[in-house]
């Protein structure tokens, strides 16, 4: 007697044991790989940082390194005959007790050069400095002188002296010249000294007074700022005065 | 989601993890490079293989970021990171894989752990988002594609799960496994990090080696004081309150609580040409003004600092705009009395002996510089290097 029965109910096919196991060896082989390429890989960055550690960089980035203002009228006569004032008019440190300024004499010695070619020196300076008017035969300042010596004195920027060039008049004895610019470029100090309330001006300041002997200014320099700009100008008036700047050399 | 006995989310897993492992070896890599002390391009872009780039301010930030690494302290830099990354993902790349090729093999405990385990990276990846969001305030791109990769992950591992559920036809898995694969993971984890640690060069030789400051003392001025709450080390700093880089180190100063250990004097150095004349351009517009205000903060000049430090973006396109976009947000922040000394003559004066006292001692022009005592810490010091060569230099700092 046959009976009837049911066919079994399909079976989704068991994947073979042995897949699994290639599966697991290919996920060991490949994380053991991974894992090695990955501390391989560490290693050499690290490796590679070390070596250039000790080696020197061949175009080493260059870092531009802070200093005095330096600008293009720094010519190296310009920044000679600075030089000498330096040291002959008292800036350079000498110490206490040190002469501070520079007589017509000096500046005629150490500065080697003529009146002109002087004063040229002085021409990009310009729109930097201004000239401090005196009343004639007098060294003191008037309120707009010392307005103007203020400003000049607050815009010192990247400069690292102040130069005092203090004449007197184009008429007169030598020696009474001689002294009034003296007079006047001390005047100037004693107001920066008050101005600045600095203990280092004696380093910063650059006194030279030329009496009516050396490098007197023509008429040309009334188009300079002056602290009288209202005032009729020519050789004479232009001659009482000091002209002051900060000069934006190094040395 | 995903079909009964679905390959795609193994498939997923898998891409992912080799996304993740990508990333987290361009991140490696790049602060890898750093240990020589020059400066390099980053990683920086969604992209995975775009190459390393010069814009990678974010990137960069969050690498220079005290969350970036740990041991900071006893290695120079410290053990980035990225590098327990760079072992996860290869374990979970041959995790996928295994997964991916056994299919309907693979047992419901071995997907079940691997989307415990696969969820890890995702929760790491929350975290250093929260942090890069809330402390950086920027998201690095590169950290990103980890975080995307993380996710991925995460979806294609707990996909692997709930895809084969239901299904009672696997395989029962041996019990003994799932801690074998914990050590396995554990192991390739922590690999690339040994390996990193033991092969990092020894930086100490060079950390003395940028010279010592010529004159400390500013000529007929005073830097600007600022005193932490327990102030142990004498140090100067020059600083533009618009650098962003000075920025970013300030930020590091007061993340990881050195600011309150050092009594400093502060030098303003504004990359400015308004005011500095060694540069022909103005690196940093208004940071001239600015300088002014942090110094006419007085006893407030860390507040003033912080304050622009903090509105540094506003400050710096204000600068751009013109003196008096800059001037209003001075006086509006500071008041009126503030102001009128930004503008005192004799202000002017004390910004400026700031730079002669730069000028004097030859200092590199870019900001920011730190020297301790009258040593000059270096540059790549102050970045990756700081909590090192403060251990170092300094350990009193630290303690």
């Amino acid at each position: 007697m046959t009976q009837a029965v049911d066919p079994p109910p399909p079976q989704r096919p068991v994947p073979a044991r042995s897949a699994g196991v290639t599966a697991a060896r290919a996920g060991l082989v490949a994380g053991a790989l991974l894992c090695a390429g990955s501390a391989l890989a560490v290693h050499s960055w690290t490796s590679t940082a070390a070596k250039n550690l000790v080696e020197p960089e061949k175009e080493k980035p260059k870092v531009a390194i802070a200093d005095q203002a330096e600008v293009a009228y720094c010519t190296p006569q310009f920044k000679q005959v600075l030089e000498r004032v330096l040291h002959s008019c008292g800036l350079a440190g000498e110490g206490d007790g040190a002469r501070r300024g520079c007589k017509p004499a000096d500046v005629k010695t150490f500065a080697s050069i003529s009146d002109d070619d002087f004063n040229a020196l002085f021409t990009p300076l310009k729109d930097r400095g201004g000239v401090v008017m005196f009343d004639e035969g007098r060294d003191e300042l008037d309120d707009k002188a010392k307005k103007l010596l203020e400003e000049r004195w607050y815009a010192r920027k990247g400069a690292r002296y102040f130069f005092v060039v203090a004449r007197a008049s184009k008429t007169g004895s030598v020696g009474k010249n001689n002294a009034l610019s003296h007079r006047r470029a001390n005047s100037v100090m004693y107001f920066l000294t008050q101005l600045a309330n600095d203990p280092e001006i004696e380093q910063k300041v650059g006194l030279l007074w030329l009496g009516n002997e050396f490098a007197q200014l023509s008429k040309e320099y009334c188009s300079w700022p002056r602290s009288r700009p209202d005032e009729k100008c020519d050789e004479e008036p232009i001659n009482r005065s000091a002209f002051v700047s900060w000069v934006d050399c190094r040395l | 989601m995903f079909s009964r006995g679905s390959k795609v989310p193994a498939a997923i897993a898998l891409v992912a993890s080799l996304l993740g492992l990508l990333f987290s070896s361009n991140s490696t890599s790049d602060y890898a490079a750093h240990l020589d002390r020059r400066l390099h391009n980053v990683h920086c872009s969604f992209i995975p293989g775009v190459a390393a780039t010069t814009e990678a301010e974010p990137c960069r930030v969050a690498m220079y970021s005290p969350y970036s690494a740990l041991m900071k302290d006893q290695y120079w830099g410290g053990i980035p990171i990225s590098l327990f990354g760079l072992g996860a993902f290869c374990f979970f790349a041959a995790f996928s894989l295994y997964v991916l090729l056994a299919g309907e093999r693979a047992s419901r405990r071995t997907l079940g752990f691997f989307a415990l385990v696969g969820t890890a990276p995702l929760l790491v990846s929350l975290l250093m988002f929260t942090i890069s969001l809330t402390q950086l305030g920027h998201l690095c791109k590169t950290c990103v594609g980890i975080y995307i990769a993380s996710a991925l992950l995460a979806l294609g591992a707990i996909g692997c799960w709930l895809a084969a559920r239901a299904d009672t036809g696997r395989p029962p898995l041996a019990l003994a496994l799932i801690p074998a694969w914990l050590v396995a993971l554990g192991v390739t984890t922590l690999t690339p990090a040994i390996v990193y640690a033991a092969s990092v060069p020894d930086e100490r030789p060079y950390i003395t080696q940028c010279g010592e400051i010529k004159q400390p003392k500013i000529k007929g001025d005073s830097p600007v004081k600022i005193h932490g709450t327990r102030p142990v080390q004498p140090t100067m700093l020059f600083e533009d309150p618009l650098c962003p880089t000075c920025k970013a180190f300030h930020d590091r100063l007061v993340s990881e609580n050195i600011i309150e250990k050092l009594d400093i004097e502060l030098v303003l150095f504004p990359l400015d040409s308004e005011c500095n004349w060694m540069l022909d351009q103005p690196l940093h517009p208004g940071a001239c003004i600015v300088s002014k205000a942090v110094l006419c903060g007085d006893g407030n000049a860390r507040q003033v600092l912080e304050w622009a430090y903090a509105e540094q973006e506003y400050l710096t396109r204000a600068g751009k705009a013109g003196e008096g976009v800059l001037r209003a947000a001075i006086k509006q922040r500071w008041g009126e009395s503030l102001l009128r000394c930004v503008d005192d003559k004799k202000t002017d004066v004390r910004l400026n002996n700031h730079l002669h006292f730069a000028s004097e001692n030859n200092i590199p022009v870019s900001t920011p510089q730190m020297y301790l005592g009258k040593r000059r810490v270096c540059d790549e010091d102050t970045d990756l290097g700081l909590r090192f060569t403060l251990t170092q230099l300094a350990p009193e700092v630290l303690k």
